[in-house]
């Protein structure tokens, strides 16, 4: 018998089986985050996403609509497009110069008549689409044409997401990074939405908000979370706030919801901030960040930064110190919150594979990790029922 | 497939100094259902004027669950157009067929779409009822409208549409165009000129989609459309997202194109007859003045009540809405909108 973290067996944190259902159930089952609006700026400009088992690319038309394709020639399935980039009207697949339109129509085929001389019908050869929308500033995919709309995934959960419009915020690019944990995802989205560790692990990092007061739950898949700011920091809060406000006054708090699967959102009176979540392996995800911030000149940000500054040089600091610092690297001296978690996960993704591993009871701060793992279950259920396949 | 019913004429309006006409029907309780309509359809209306009778169709210029309201332009020499804003009281009554019409917009609770509206003159009508329906019922849609005009006097509904924009600040934008804007108004337009394609792209590029799912509506006179509807193309928007109609549906298009005295073989289900037409008549008259019995209703080219099979010669439509492609191709014609080109013709009533 497995051996059961809460609701799932620990296999589904480190075997390929799980993950490779994950991959075919959740992950090429719903929709994907893709980029910021303003990663596809113009016409011609289109990027590409790994979205479970399928690659996807997105294309800006002349009529500024997006338009998704799965990423595969009709040919011989090579990739048509790589990364990030721009054309004018057509998209040419290096194998065999094979040309579609930007609607995905195949308009070109080299040598046609000689190498089909019983002719073909370019026009069942076209690209498969796929679905794509744009939904608070940020891309998403989903691999159906007909997928279920934004509306219908992310309707009941949007309210409960802060008064934040991302699309009048602008990128702070120095913030922009992209990291790799030796975990698995789920393991990441539970240290992410495990309320119960705010105060500890981070109890010299992230005191500013007041986790005892924190309002959490579930709209379906998707967990949202909403914590006040702490009484030391609300006083002189306008003064504290480390750059120009993004929301209107009176709104104050932190919002740091986890949308299904693992597109994390991080937003205060002052950023937004995304956590989006790859799983690569079974022990291995990555973890993007990007950040926006007021739409605000130098000076204002100069300013604000000016005011908060004495509250921010007496603030915060590492967790452990003196004697109990295990050399300079140590992410418990760091003073940095992802610090912190990476190591947090990464031990315990280590602690999976012992034979003496035994999970002890799950706390009352701890109740998202297993409604999050209900989730995971539900969904692939869900998923491998529509699909009419006994294949869980 | 029509049948009218007598309906009394609750409230009146004059539109833009009296230029047009909004007439507000009283749908009797047992009539609500029959009468229920999508944003975009029309009724048709029918008079005895001068001793003719007259069927003419206008849109409902309110979305569904608002009273049923159509809202006439004044046409000059127009005989029903100004029949309605002169002759009309409150308390009149007037036979009203239920709507029909396919340019419609179905909103949708789920739906999250970007609606891109272009309209001219009275072909604000149809957009303005489906611009409140989108608001009102596909909460996550927005709309966005191009109105052209010739002047800042001339448009309709203009309070009505920027109390839209006052109580739906980030779904609904509005932008005017005015092709004879007056030195002398306080209005400024968002453009001088026609809505053309010019124009669209402007827009489009001003307020580019959020929402993925984009339609484009269009409403305006046959020119405009063509025109907007080839700028569309040549901006790569799918054909099945462009839903237009061609206004002035009212009155017969006078495109300049006349047609020729012809005589013309009828074939009935009761025999062959042979008629004559006069030049510029329009083929159904052609057949009622000679006395003979086909089905018709709208007279504008929008219900088809009066199709036939075209067996031999050649006509010219004004219209030809209620047509699919595939049936101008197999030679289907409106007679109430085709006007002789040969000298001879061979009608089919028959199937």
């Amino acid at each position: 018998m497995s051996k059961m973290y809460h609701h799932l067996p620990v296999e589904a944190y480190t075997t390929q089986d799980w993950f490779d259902r994950e991959q075919r159930l959740i992950f090429s089952r719903s929709w994907r985050y893709a980029g910021l609006a303003e990663d596809l700026p113009e016409p011609g400009h289109y990027l590409s996403v790994q979205a479970g088992v399928n690659n996807i690319f997105i294309v800006m038309g002349r009529d500024h609509r997006l338009r998704a394709f799965h990423n595969i020639c009709r040919h011989r399935g090579t990739q048509l497009i790589r990364a990030v980039g721009k054309t004018q009207k057509a998209l040419t697949c290096p194998y065999h110069d094979w040309t579609y339109d930007l609607e995905g129509n195949l308009i070109s085929v080299p040598d046609e008549e000689t190498e089909y001389p019983g002719g073909l019908d370019k026009s069942c050869l076209g690209l498969k689409p796929a679905s794509v929308d744009i939904w608070r500033g940020m891309l998403f995919v989903h691999p159906e044409p007909d997928a279920p709309s934004l509306v219908e995934w992310f309707g009941a959960v949007e309210p409960l997401l802060g008064p934040h419009d991302p699309a009048k915020l602008v990128e702070y690019p120095e913030a922009r990074q992209s990291y790799e944990i030796k975990a698995n995802w789920k393991i990441v989205v539970e240290n992410y939405i495990d309320v119960y560790h705010l105060s500890h692990l981070h109890s010299n990092t992230l005191h500013m908000y007041d986790h005892a007061r924190a309002e959490y739950g579930w709209k379906g898949p998707h967990y949202h979370f909403w914590e006040p700011p702490a009484p030391g920091y609300a006083k002189d809060l306008e003064q504290n706030l480390p750059s120009p406000r993004v929301i209107p006054k009176p709104h104050v708090g932190a919002w740091v919801p986890m949308l299904f699967p693992g597109t994390g959102i991080g937003a205060s009176e002052d950023s937004w901030n995304i956590f989006i979540l790859t799983p690569l392996g079974p022990e291995l995800t990555r973890v993007e960040n990007r950040t926006k911030l007021a739409d605000a000149s130098a000076w204002e940000f100069s300013k604000q930064e000016w005011l908060s500054s004495g509250f921010w040089k007496s603030f915060g600091g590492p967790k452990y110190s003196g004697e109990d610092v295990a050399g300079k690297e140590d992410p418990m001296a760091s003073g940095d919150f992802t610090a912190e978690d990476v190591y947090a996960c990464e031990q315990q993704q280590k602690s999976l594979a012992s034979p003496y591993l035994e999970i002890g009871p799950a706390a009352t701060g701890e109740s998202p990790i297993t409604r999050h793992q209900r989730a995971v279950l539900d969904f692939m259920d869900l998923q491998a029922r529509q699909m009419g396949a006994g294949d869980v | 497939m029509f049948e009218f019913h007598s309906l009394r004429v609750a409230e009146l309006n004059a539109e833009i100094g009296g230029g047009a006409t909004s007439v507000t029907f009283e749908l009797p309780a047992d009539l609500i259902d029959r009468f229920a309509w999508h944003a975009g359809q029309h009724v048709t209306l029918r008079f005895v004027l001068e001793a003719q009778e007259q069927r003419r169709s206008y849109t409902v210029s309110n979305p569904p669950g608002a009273p049923l309201r159509i809202t006439v332009k004044r046409e000059s020499g127009g005989l029903v157009s100004n029949h309605i804003a002169d002759a009309l009281s409150v308390g009149d009554r007037i036979e009203v067929a239920p709507p029909i019409g396919r340019f419609a917009l179905e909103p949708r609770r789920h739906a999250r779409r970007t609606h891109y509206f272009f309209g001219a003159g009275s072909g604000i009508t149809p957009l303005f009822a489906m611009v409140q329906a989108v608001l009102t019922d596909e909460p996550e849609s927005v709309a966005h409208l191009i109105f052209g005009n010739r002047s800042a006097d001339t448009i309709l509904f203009r309070k009505e549409l920027d109390q839209l924009v006052t109580q739906h600040p980030d779904r609904f934008t509005l932008r005017h165009a005015l092709s004879a804007a007056s030195l002398w108004s306080w209005f400024s337009p968002w453009r001088q000129g026609h809505v053309d394609a010019q124009a669209v792209k402007a827009a489009i590029t001003q307020t580019p989609p959020v929402a993925q799912d984009v339609q484009y509506w269009i409403c305006g006179p046959g020119a405009m459309n063509r025109d907007l509807s080839s700028g569309l193309n040549d901006l790569d928007v799918p054909a099945d997202r462009i839903h237009m109609e061609s206004f002035g549906a009212a009155q017969p298009a006078d495109d300049g194109v006349q047609g020729c005295a012809a005589s013309a073989v009828i074939r009935l289900q009761d025999g062959q007859h042979e008629i004559s037409v006069q030049e510029g008549q329009n083929l159904l008259a052609a057949i009622r003045a000679n006395g003979l019995t086909v089905p018709f209703s709208c007279q504008s080219g929008v219900c088809g009540a009066c199709r036939a099979q075209l067996a031999d010669g050649a006509v010219h439509m004004r219209s030809h809405m209620a047509l699919a492609e595939g049936d101008i191709a197999a030679g289907h014609i409106l007679t109430c909108q085709s006007l002789a080109q040969t000298k001879r013709l061979t009608l089919d009533f028959r199937s």
